[in-house]
């Protein structure tokens, strides 16, 4: 072997492999950056785990005078399921007792009256393992909408010297008491948040607790349903947006902005991806031209080595090993880059938003060797075909 | 035992020459392992075709060339390579070496191929053809009877049935000749193979099986 590659080393330019390397290098950057950045800001404008492509719109019917009736019918919740428009619904119950809750952050005691609502686990955008009433503890897990820490972090702690500001990691490990009470009853209940809705406007608990619940403390059995959540293609689509006006239904428009959030992060992360894979690409025809013109400038010696008995695939490997080592140190190279770059604006990142960033780089990374892989299929396919073509008989 | 065998083989240039005399080109021809041809012809008759052919370099013939009675217009690229190691060894006349590298290396880069000889051997070829000293010389700086020798080194270093020299004698004085006569004719005979040599009027003083006239 060692013969076969000073044989044909020759005619290999260090300054076309270099500008192959550095175009790659660029378009790889782009390509994967592009895709860590999109899956690290994700969660903070979508939510964690919010189904990309449906949107989700909040309705209900707006309050007109004291004591209107604001609850929806069962056959208006029947008509709304059969449009066109509606991929699911779902319907908001409501705790029918009084909740008190009370929070001790940093020595300082907090209290005050609370309001539970449920929703069918589907419609609920944050997955947790913890998302189950667990009966027996008398514990309750709860969805809080990330306003509300907001709320507190910028509200209530900026205004009150002893009150710290908290992260979402440090909400979760605090515990609720809870006072549930009605129908004669009164319990004692520990709360705990387990995530943070973008999506949701109101503190969520499971639906089987509400329904357990409203059985045992509530002083009537009929429960209103006067909010409900639809599962739409577009939002904005008119017979949707005509149907609400005719019909007399507000929808809350807070999860539809962070949907176009949403919509112009896929937006600008994709114009990114589709300059990084330009980028590369182009990249990708120099390469193939360049070893195009190198097999081409060592044609004789190719073809006298398979003469004498070379088999095609054996004089193939210098150019198969230039292509897997550069492909390879490219992507070795850009993901370590990329590492680099997420730890210096991660931080900046969680400073800024006062939230953590979850996850690593897993997609990153099982993109770059995809990409790497398609890549050196690509040019070993292209050195073959060359190859091949130069033994075959004249 | 391995065969050769033309049957109305003629290259297609020359296929409307009615006037065509030929003991090779439109007749059936066998050659056979363990025997010597000569193959004598002018300029231009088309002897190096014919080593292309028989090696499968070229297939601008019509007729038929079997080997061991394989149509070989019907061999794959990979089965040429394993017909080029082991079954039919060639002498282009052009001689085909590797200009940038040393004599030594051109040897092994076919040599390692096959690994039949020990180095000894090599060594010993290089010194009966008055080359010995050229061994770590690059090819591009050897005269062409210098390279002429090498590129014979270079055809006995593997296993062969066929052994095709085209015009091997051409740069040669007649001692350099007649040692290579000798080697040839030794490996031939130690391999059980078939001597098929081309010459347009010098060649080496074999008492051959048969002569052609092309």
């Amino acid at each position: 072997m060692r013969l076969i590659w000073k044989l044909l080393r020759k005619h290999i330019s260090i300054f076309e492999l270099s500008v192959f390397f550095v175009a790659n290098l660029i378009g790889m950057v782009v390509i994967l950056g592009g895709i860590q950045v999109y899956s690290d800001i994700k969660p903070l404008v979508a939510g964690d785990n919010a189904l990309i492509g449906n949107d989700y719109v909040v309705i209900s019917k707006p309050v007109k005078r004291l004591n209107s009736k604001t609850s929806f019918s069962v056959d208006e919740i029947k008509e709304l399921k059969a449009q066109d428009f509606t991929l699911r619904l779902g319907e908001f119950t409501p705790a029918q007792y009084k909740v008190y809750g009370g929070l001790n952050i940093g020595g300082q005691g907090f209290s005050t009256y609370l309001f539970f609502e449920a929703i069918p686990d589907e419609f609920v955008d944050v997955k947790s393992k913890e998302w189950k009433f667990q009966k027996a503890k008398h514990r309750v897990p709860i969805i809080i909408p990330r306003n509300y820490l907001n709320l507190y972090n910028f509200g209530f702690s900026q205004t009150s010297e002893q009150l710290p500001q908290i992260t979402e990691s440090m909400m979760k490990d605090l515990e609720l008491d809870l006072t549930l009470s009605g129908g004669n009853r009164s319990d004692k209940f520990k709360g705990k948040v387990v995530g943070f809705t973008d999506r949701l406007n109101t503190i969520l608990v499971p639906q089987e607790f509400i329904e357990w619940s409203n059985k045992r403390y509530a002083k009537h059995e009929e429960v209103e349903i006067s909010r409900l959540i639809l599962e739409v293609e577009n939002p904005s689509d008119p017979k949707l947006l005509d149907y609400f006006e005719v019909h007399g239904y507000v929808a809350e428009d807070k999860p539809a902005e962070s949907n176009k959030a949403l919509f112009l992060l896929q937006l600008g992360v994709g114009v990114i991806i589709g300059i990084g894979l330009l980028f590369s690409i182009l990249s990708l025809i120099i390469l193939t031209l360049s070893i195009y013109l190198l097999l081409q400038k060592n044609i004789d010696k190719l073809r006298t080595l398979i003469q004498i008995g070379y088999k095609p695939a054996t004089v193939a490997t210098p150019y198969n090993a230039i292509a897997i080592i550069l492909n390879a140190s490219i992507i070795a190279l850009s993901l370590w880059l990329i590492s680099k770059a997420r730890a210096i604006y991660i931080g900046f990142l969680a400073e800024t938003t006062g939230r953590e960033i979850e996850g690593g780089m897993t997609v990153t990374l099982i993109a770059g060797l995809t990409l790497m892989v398609c890549f050196i299929i690509f040019n070993l396919s292209i050195i073959r075909h060359k190859i091949v073509q130069i033994s075959k008989r004249q | 035992m391995s065969n050769i065998i033309l049957t109305g083989v003629i290259p297609e240039i020359f296929a409307d020459r009615k006037d065509l005399k030929s003991d090779v080109w439109n007749t059936d021809l066998r050659f056979e392992q363990g025997k010597t041809y000569l193959i004598e012809a002018d300029s231009g008759t088309g002897k190096s075709s014919l080593c292309s052919y028989i090696y499968g370099l070229r297939g601008d013939y019509r007729g038929k060339i079997e080997l061991d009675g394989h149509n070989i217009k019907r061999f794959s690229t990979n089965k040429w390579c394993d017909v080029r190691q082991s079954q039919i060894s060639i002498l282009f006349q052009d001689l085909r070496l590797f200009g940038e590298l040393t004599a030594m290396e051109n040897i092994q880069i076919k040599h390692r191929l096959s690994k039949i000889h020990n180095k000894r051997i090599i060594t010993a070829w290089f010194e009966q053809l008055g080359i010995a000293d050229k061994i770590n010389t690059r090819i591009d700086h050897m005269s062409y009877g210098q390279q002429q020798r090498v590129a014979l080194i270079r055809a006995l270093c593997q296993r062969f049935n066929f052994l095709v020299l085209d015009e091997p004698i051409s740069h040669l004085d007649d001692r350099n000749s007649d040692i290579m006569r000798d080697i040839i004719l030794a490996e031939v005979s130690r391999q059980g193979a078939a001597l098929i040599t081309t010459s347009i009027g010098k060649h080496m003083n074999i008492d051959y099986d048969k002569r052609l006239s092309l």
